[in-house]
């Protein structure tokens, strides 16, 4: 008994003394990481003036001084950090910063280092940079090993903004190692309006998922311009219903009614009800009267999900569209049953719209 | 001299807005969070107030309220220019409901906010 007591004993002291030096391990690397915080802190304070300096000058001025290529390296981690919440000439103050101090060439450098991570950093800082000189470099990280290498490149050339990007963007799609079609449409929509003459002309060339893409920005943008080369695509049956689809949706977005005939041709004699529905939508967007009577007859397809949205579309076409609602909103005909539904969901949008004048 | 608070938690976001808005000739002052910020903008009250949204213990929108409800109505019509990441058309609708009286979305450019901040104090308040 005595034994096993001392040995309990023994054990305890033992674990009290882990115990204790655990704590102390933890409070120690707890004041260490502490003083680093203030230390960097500090430092960052006396870099401010620096970067002061740097956003003062009204000017573009391509070439920072002295003061700032032979400042710490710790100015490279503040003006990174800063570089996103910034924008205008500030921005471009500070991505001429990152030139000067040879932080973009250093990075230029690491797309092609051995570790994925390091690949991945680069390319990530080349777009914060704006770094259209490396846009052909960045481009080949397209097709990189890393599929994170890859969505990174993809993003890079988003941000840096050059319409150059726009062709390997959209060559990305297809392949082996093919990009998802979210990452490469953000980065389509961040290199922003300049691309659009280069994203019309994506719509005759390249895969099937690039000319879907291709339409499907365009119709974000709202590009009047891309409309003969979506009703193009949306009359040549030979494309793939992912690419009619998008061209149809476009061409709702854009909202032109010159695409009205064509939609309406689409809907009565679409080969599938994924492209039927899809018209039904892009006319109701469009809003044209013209659109109002083909939508009427689509209420009467077999496929339930086309005649909800040519109900939909029609109340959303305007009086003349609900009128005929109203009219057929009785019984309990399949096309009877799509236009209640239609109506109710105006009903309720209203109600939600309402102001609320009393509690 | 007219006076601003900049009460932000990101303190080089806080020194640059500060340094800025110095520039105009304004008496600046910074706080690095909301429920130091609400303190000082009953105790020094400040002739306009530039106001990140997302902070520790009381967030943007929180002060802008406690602003806009306090009893005395010189506070409570304090001009408060909200500095923020969020730039969504729901997030502007509850900015502007909690009282705010303008916006600046990150990423933002200072001369962009100089503007607003010009343009928020009464005419005369920043020195020509």
């Amino acid at each position: 008994m005595t034994t096993v007591a001392g040995v309990a004993l023994a054990l305890g002291v033992v674990l009290a003394g882990l115990v204790v030096v655990l704590l102390l391990a933890v409070g120690l690397q707890h004041r260490q990481r502490t003083r680093t915080q203030a230390r960097d802190a500090r430092r960052r304070a006396e870099l401010m003036p620096t970067v002061h300096a740097l956003l003062d000058d009204d000017g573009d001025d391509p070439a920072p001084g002295p003061h700032v290529t032979s400042a710490p390296a710790l100015l490279d981690e503040l003006v990174l950090d800063l570089l996103p919440q910034l924008r205008g000439s500030d921005r471009r103050a500070l991505q001429r910063v990152l030139a000067a101090r040879g932080v973009v060439d250093r990075a230029a450098a690491d797309l092609t280092a051995r570790a994925a991570w390091r690949r991945g950093r680069a390319a990530t800082l080349l777009g914060s940079a704006a770094a259209t000189d490396h846009t052909p470099a960045l481009a080949a990280c397209l097709t990189d090993r890393s599929a994170d290498v890859r969505s990174a490149a993809a993003r890079a050339l988003g941000k840096a903004g050059d319409p150059a990007s726009v062709t390997p963007l959209l060559v990305s799609l297809a392949g082996p190692r093919a990009l998802p079609v979210g990452v490469v449409g953000m980065a389509l929509l961040d290199l922003g309006t300049p691309v659009l003459p280069a994203l019309r002309t994506a719509l005759t060339e390249g895969s099937a998922p690039a000319r879907a893409l291709a339409a499907e920005v365009l119709g974000v943008h709202g590009d009047p311009l891309a409309t003969p080369g979506l009703l193009a695509l949306l009359r040549d049956r030979w494309q793939p219903t992912e690419v009619r689809r998008a061209a149809a949706a476009a061409l709702g977005r854009i909202g032109s009614p010159q695409a009205t005939a064509e939609l309406t041709q689409l809907l009565a004699t679409g080969p599938v009800p994924a492209l039927q529905r899809v018209a039904a939508e892009a006319l109701g967007r469009i809003g044209d009267p013209a659109g109002t009577t083909p939508l009427v007859s689509g209420l009467h397809a077999t496929d339930p999900g086309v005649r909800a949205a040519c109900a939909d579309a029609l109340a959303a076409i305007g009086d003349e569209g609900r009128g005929r609602l109203r009219v057929l909103a009785v019984g309990t005909s399949p096309a009877g049953r799509a236009a209640l539904a239609a109506l109710d969901a105006v009903a309720t949008a209203r109600q939600w719209r309402r102001p609320v004048t009393s509690r | 001299m007219t006076h601003v608070l900049v009460v932000d938690d990101d303190p080089v976001i806080a020194d640059l807005v500060a340094f800025r808005l110095s520039r105009l000739g304004l008496r600046i002052t910074v706080e690095t969070d909301g429920e130091a910020g609400l303190a000082a903008i009953r105790e020094l009250r400040p002739d306009l107030v530039v106001l990140d949204w997302m902070m520790p213990r009381m967030n943007g929108l929180e002060v802008c309220r406690a602003v806009r409800e306090d009893p005395d109505p010189a506070l409570a019509g304090t001009p408060v220019l909200l500095l923020t990441a969020k730039a969504q058309e729901p997030d502007l609708e509850r900015g502007f409901a909690a009282g705010a009286t303008d916006f600046v979305t990150k990423p933002f450019s200072t001369r962009e906010l100089v503007s607003r901040v010009t343009a928020a104090l009464p005419a005369g308040s920043v020195p020509v």
